[in-house]
């Protein structure tokens, strides 16, 4: 069954261009014209993935984004914003969007952020379903990480972890001694491969370093290979 | 030397000077005055012993002998005198001192003569047999035989000699002597009150000025709108009625002109940010319709024999329309670094391994074009890493501007190097390639919005943010407390440099 998007853009040429190539995609679309409407369609049938514009009359992508939120919806959403301020896109993570993109992005781009939105989406349903199924955790050396529950613990000690940051880290410990470059890396964990988003990673890893490592800046877990990317470290058996 | 200072100094010296002029003044005429009753005291005593004896000469000629224990008699309480008997050429015929003369002892006629002829002089010096001294006070009178008209020739004289010392010799010493010391002490002590006095007067009249240099400075510091706005004000003298007062008033006019166009040239550069900013907001969405329009397109007639000539059209203006959206992206950027109100998202990192990580994303586009690129790292194994705190997207972009930019000028065969190193409390992070190299006059402009260097060497590839990345570059390493280097020889390569505070 084709998974049902939910657009959300007060601009209607966007809008139609947006539902248009989103059809031809194979998506059950629906279109709207501002956020009250949004949030009324949601209340009548829950969609697969919700396109916010984050600046439309009335109320606006953030808002539609927290009352979504506050109702306890785990629908993945895609922020437009025309504003590429930080502090747009800091709030928009913040706030419970999943992704965003900057105008004027691409369809290519667009799309791909699509399909891996639902992807995440049916594998942490997937994870949920297998709760029931007792997956078995996955173990290297002092890391010990448990997919189904989204815990980590290293050397005993329980770790706090955004959802990126957990993914990224399991994604290293499913692989352990394989090199990513870090485009590989988006592509994997983050869904996507788009030039001038690899800084991402970046951070990522370096936050993950800061919570893991004694020495961020001689890290022993998740090591840098020269020239190649970032690989985690094997543990002797 | 504080104009406070200098006029203390020359108050003192001045007062110095004078007071040595005063001592100096007093104790000459202390010194006349002192010869002069000396000189008359002595004259009227030869008077009074010439009034009471009109035969001394004969007296001395009967009994040369007792003659002199007669002249000491006489001087029996004058002290510190010497009575003589001369002849009329000078010679010593009797005294009352205890040295012997050498026989015919002469003493100089000519102040004799002045002393005994003209009773109008205010003194008279002359020798001093005793002490073989030309300086000391006489007083003379004429001796005549007795009993003889008064034209008779003249047969001698008595010659009174005082040798009382008036001051004590030497200079230093006259200055400690009774008579100089408390004058001295009282002109000193004046001097050096009326110099304090000056100083304090100097200070009081001058704190309108030294308010006046602090509110400057402090200006010149902080500027006009950082802190409190009335900052200078506040520092500034009350107006006093005089010149003060006036440039006071001037400087507080020329402040609230500056201030007034400061402000000016502030709102100005906001509007320009925020048109800037807007413009570059409102063409984000017809920038997006159209992208998606001829995407769309692009899409539909993919494999369609038929539209090849259709397609070649859409992918041109695909392209051009993706610089435009790059440029309207780059502006509305640059006008957000710009914003006073922007905070650095800054975590501390290595930077050696991000410049892997660039070189490793930019490493298939520069193989494609033939050129060697890669990360440098320090030779020495145990060399500190480059750590510094920076905001990773923001300095990743900035990096990758650069490398970008050496890759566009480049040809195959050229190298591009990516390198950090440690310099003291700051990391220089290096993008150096052997490309073509920079003009020389076009390096100053080289960070200028919209100053498109090496134009003609540029590659007509129409890639995006023309004149801007370098501009991003800028204001990236500006944000994060840096600097930016070009150095770039024609023929041989360009090398920037970002110098970066190290993270503590």
């Amino acid at each position: 069954m084709a998974a049902t998007i939910l657009v959300a853009e007060d601009q209607a040429d966007i809008r139609d261009l947006l539902v248009m190539n989103l059809r031809s995609a194979n998506y059950d679309v629906h279109a709207v014209a501002d956020g009250t409407a949004a949030l009324a369609s949601q209340n009548e049938r829950a969609s697969d993935l919700l396109i916010l514009d984050l600046m439309m009359p009335g109320m606006d992508g953030l808002e539609v984004c927290k009352a979504l939120r506050a109702r306890g919806r785990t629908t993945p959403i895609l922020m437009l914003t025309a504003k590429s301020t930080e502090l747009d896109r800091v709030l928009g993570l913040e706030l419970g969007a999943d992704d965003y993109l900057t105008k004027p992005f691409s369809l290519a781009e667009l799309l791909a952020r699509v399909k891996a939105l639902l992807r995440r989406a049916d594998v942490q349903r997937a994870a949920q379903s297998d709760l029931q199924g007792q997956p078995s955790p996955i173990r290297n050396g002092d890391l010990e990480i448990a997919p189904s529950k989204r815990s980590v613990r290293y050397q005993g000690v329980a770790l706090d972890c955004t959802a990126l940051e957990f993914d990224l880290l399991l994604h290293f410990a499913q692989h352990p001694g394989h090199v990513f470059s870090r485009s590989q890396l988006l592509d994997a964990v983050w869904g996507y491969t788009h030039d001038g988003y690899e800084h991402t990673v970046t951070t990522h890893i370096n936050r993950l370093r800061a919570k893991l490592e004694a020495d961020p800046m001689r890290p022993q877990l998740i090591l840098t290979v020269r020239g190649a990317g970032y690989k985690m470290r094997e543990a002797p058996p | 030397m504080s104009v406070r200072l200098r006029i203390a100094l020359t108050i003192f010296v001045t007062g110095a000077l004078t007071a040595l002029g005063v001592i100096a003044t007093v104790l000459f005429a202390f010194q006349r005055f002192e010869h002069e009753t000396t000189f008359q005291r002595a004259d009227a005593f030869l008077g009074r012993v010439v009034g009471m004896y009109d035969n001394i000469f004969e007296m001395h000629q009967r009994q040369p002998q007792e003659f002199n224990q007669f002249l000491r008699n006489l001087v029996l309480f004058e002290p510190d005198t010497q009575l003589y008997l001369l002849d009329a050429q000078g010679t010593v015929l009797s005294s009352t001192g205890n040295t012997q003369l050498p026989p015919g002892f002469k003493v100089r006629l000519a102040p004799v003569q002045e002393a005994a002829g003209n009773p109008d002089m205010p003194y008279v010096m002359g020798d001093d047999p005793e002490r073989m001294d030309a300086g000391a006070i006489i007083a003379a009178r004429v001796v005549r035989r007795a009993l003889i008209r008064n034209d008779e020739p003249v047969a001698g004289y008595l010659y009174l000699v005082c040798h009382k010392p008036v001051l004590p010799e030497g200079r230093l010493q006259v200055l400690g002597s009774s008579i100089a010391k408390p004058a001295l002490v009282a002109i000193l002590g004046v001097v050096l009150l009326a110099t304090a006095l000056t100083m304090w007067i100097v200070a009081t009249v001058t704190r309108p000025l030294r308010q006046l240099t602090q509110a400057v400075a402090s200006i010149s510091q902080g500027g006009l709108d950082d802190g409190a706005r009335d900052a200078p004000e506040r520092h500034l003298p009350p107006r006093t009625p005089d010149e003060f007062g006036q440039l006071t008033g001037a400087f507080a006019m020329m402040l609230d002109t500056v201030r007034r166009q400061w402000t000016a040239l502030r709102r100005l550069d906001h509007f320009r940010r925020e048109g800037v900013s807007n413009l570059s907001h409102d063409l984000r969405s017809p920038l997006t319709a159209t992208t998606a329009c001829l995407e769309t397109l692009e899409g539909r007639w993919q494999g369609d024999a038929a539209r090849t000539d259709d397609r070649a059209l859409v992918e041109m203006a695909l392209r051009n329309t993706r610089n435009a959206a790059r440029l309207v992206q780059s502006l509305g950027d640059l006008a957000l670094l710009d914003e006073p109100t922007f905070r650095l998202r800054s975590e501390v990192l290595d930077v050696g391994e991000l410049l892997d990580d660039i070189a490793v994303r930019f490493g298939q586009r520069a193989a494609s074009q033939g050129v060697q690129l890669q990360a440098q790292h320090p030779a020495e194994p145990n060399a500190r890493p480059p750590v510094v705190a920076l905001d990773i997207e923001l300095f990743e972009r900035a990096i990758a501007n650069l490398v970008d930019n050496a890759l566009k000028f480049c040809r195959a065969g050229d190298s591009v190097s990516l390198s950090a190193r440690m310099r003291g409390d700051r990391v220089e992070v290096c993008v150096a390639d052997t490309g073509p190299g920079i003009p020389e006059a076009d390096v100053p402009h080289l960070f200028d919005r919209f100053y498109q260097a090496r134009q003609s060497v540029a590659p007509s590839t129409g890639a995006g943010g023309k004149g801007l990345g370098l501009a991003i570059v800028k204001r990236i390493a500006e944000l994060h407390a840096g600097e930016v280097r070009v150095d770039s020889t024609p023929g041989q390569g360009t090398r920037v440099t970002l110098v970066l505070p190290l993270a503590t």
